[in-house]
């Protein structure tokens, strides 16, 4: 078939415009740009302190579970530690302590316990989402437990923090 | 640069033929392994939460952690890309628009050698050991005791459980078939440091196995794997795994004859990448689950 010639510089123009357009449009900013950009400015230490706490030494402050219950170890990394706390093969919550003043670059977390109204066992807390209860131990140590089943709920929660060894935590050097 | 972590959970397929093959393997673990791609959406499982600044919150910090190379999870997305792609000669474009389709084999017959039974014994052994450096390199080493970093360990679920069920069927069962773990010992016995150098593989990651030299180096990864040849076996055990067992499940998508189990092996080596594929969802969920209690 032959195509008319004006048809065909016709589409010629606007492939070439196309592509063009198509190459030139910006990306579209997305959400975590930011972060991203200002955290890949240097390689190393931009995340976490350098003399943040190891996370070993806050294995020991965990609660220790009864009746049923099983505490499984995550993870261990500078100025964090995690276990899984299950209960028939179920995973129910993740508790977690963590050193506010080893964190780096993003928002300080000890921050928003400077409002909170609340306290467990003495130390103040905090309501995260519909799923996280923190306290502050010391003004440093983050203690939280994270729901991972609906069955955990926010009491069990904050009976949970209360099993960590929080005084022991609060003297910790 | 090596690319941002959201960028690589957001371009994670939600199928291909890597998809494809490790959803043959859901009758071990029925529901165990869920597809999660995106990073936002990523968040939103493993976390529970639904309030958009809360999930801001939580990607930043995890954005954070991810770059900062002193934290470890830099070193272990790539030697999750890396054990994989060394051996990914059939260009994915050529297979991307084949999802949906039954593959021929006998089209691939021509572009794919089936490997000498060493080498895939070597590869076998080193995608073990990465597993176990990414392991430690992401979580640290949990707990107090051996015993708390075995039960760290016995934790595998998820993506993490499939992709060592992945690397028993499709590069344990299918190139080597049923005795694949003795035939592995036995070949880490009899293999010199010299030959292992030899592997392209090893030449990358090297640095990463604990070790001196490469003679230590392969005892490390001699003692690894004999560490979880009873898991292994286990896993074989239980499900009454074999190599035609999974090569059946397999040819739903994939059509070829059963003497072909050593092509079926060297064209699943080079078109997929089931390594860095799950290696990528279980770290972001790790780095996740970190940055949610962090903040």
């Amino acid at each position: 078939m032959i195509v008319p010639r004006t048809r065909r510089i016709l589409a010629t123009l606007f492939l070439c415009l196309l592509l063009l357009t198509t190459a030139c449009t910006p990306k579209t900013p997305g959400r975590f740009d930011q972060a991203q950009q200002q955290s890949s400015q240097q390689k190393s230490g931009q995340a976490i302190a350098k003399d943040a706490t190891q996370g070993s030494q806050f294995n020991k402050f965990f609660p220790n579970p009864q009746d049923g219950y099983q505490r499984v170890y995550t993870q261990e990394k500078k100025g964090f530690s995690e276990a899984k706390l299950k209960k028939a093969g179920k995973d129910l919550a993740v508790l977690s302590i963590s050193d506010t003043q080893g964190v780096k670059g993003t928002s300080n977390p000890a921050g928003k316990f400077k409002t909170s109204t609340k306290s467990i066992a003495g130390y103040p807390a905090v309501s995260q989402g519909t799923t996280g209860t923190a306290v502050l131990v010391a003004d440093r140590y983050q203690v939280k437990v994270q729901s991972r089943d609906p069955s955990f709920t926010q009491s069990d929660r904050e009976a949970w923090i209360q099993k960590f060894n929080l005084d022991g935590l609060s003297r910790l050097k | 640069m090596t690319k941002p972590i959201q960028e690589l959970v957001d371009q994670l397929p939600t199928n291909n033929l890597t998809v494809s093959a490790l959803r043959t393997l859901d009758f071990i673990a029925p529901g165990e392994w869920q597809n999660v791609v995106g990073f936002v959406n990523t968040i939103k499982t493993v976390t529970g939460e639904t309030d958009e600044d809360l999930i801001q919150q939580i990607g930043e910090r995890a954005i954070y952690l991810y770059n900062d190379r002193s934290q470890g999870y830099q070193t272990a997305m790539w030697l999750y890309q890396t054990v994989d792609s060394t051996d990914r000669a059939i260009g994915t474009a050529v297979l991307a628009n084949k999802v949906g389709e039954k593959i021929p084999l006998l089209g691939f017959l021509n572009s794919i050698t089936p490997k000498a039974e060493k080498a895939q014994t070597i590869d076998l052994c080193l995608k073990l050991v990465v597993e176990l450096v990414a392991f430690c390199q992401i979580n640290g080493i949990p707990g107090d005791s051996i015993g708390d970093f075995v039960a760290s360990l016995g934790e595998y679920s998820g993506e993490s459980f499939i992709r060592m069920a992945a690397l028993v069927c499709f590069d344990g069962l299918i190139p080597l078939g049923s005795g694949f773990a003795d035939r592995a010992l036995s070949w880490i016995s009899q293999t010199s440091p010299q030959e292992l150098e030899q592997n392209p593989t090893f030449q990358n990651i090297k640095d990463t196995i604990p070790g001196q030299d490469s003679g230590s180096k392969l005892n490390f990864i001699g003692e690894s794997f004999n560490s979880v040849t009873g898991w292994m076996g286990n896993l074989v055990a239980s499900h009454d795994l074999s190599p035609q067992k999974i090569a059946n499940n397999l040819q739903g998508f994939i059509d070829f004859s059963g003497d072909k189990l050593d092509y079926l092996a060297a064209f699943l080596d080079v078109s997929t990448n089931y390594y860095e594929h799950t290696g990528t969802q279980t770290l972001a969920r790790r780095l996740i689950e970190r940055a949610s209690a962090e903040i």
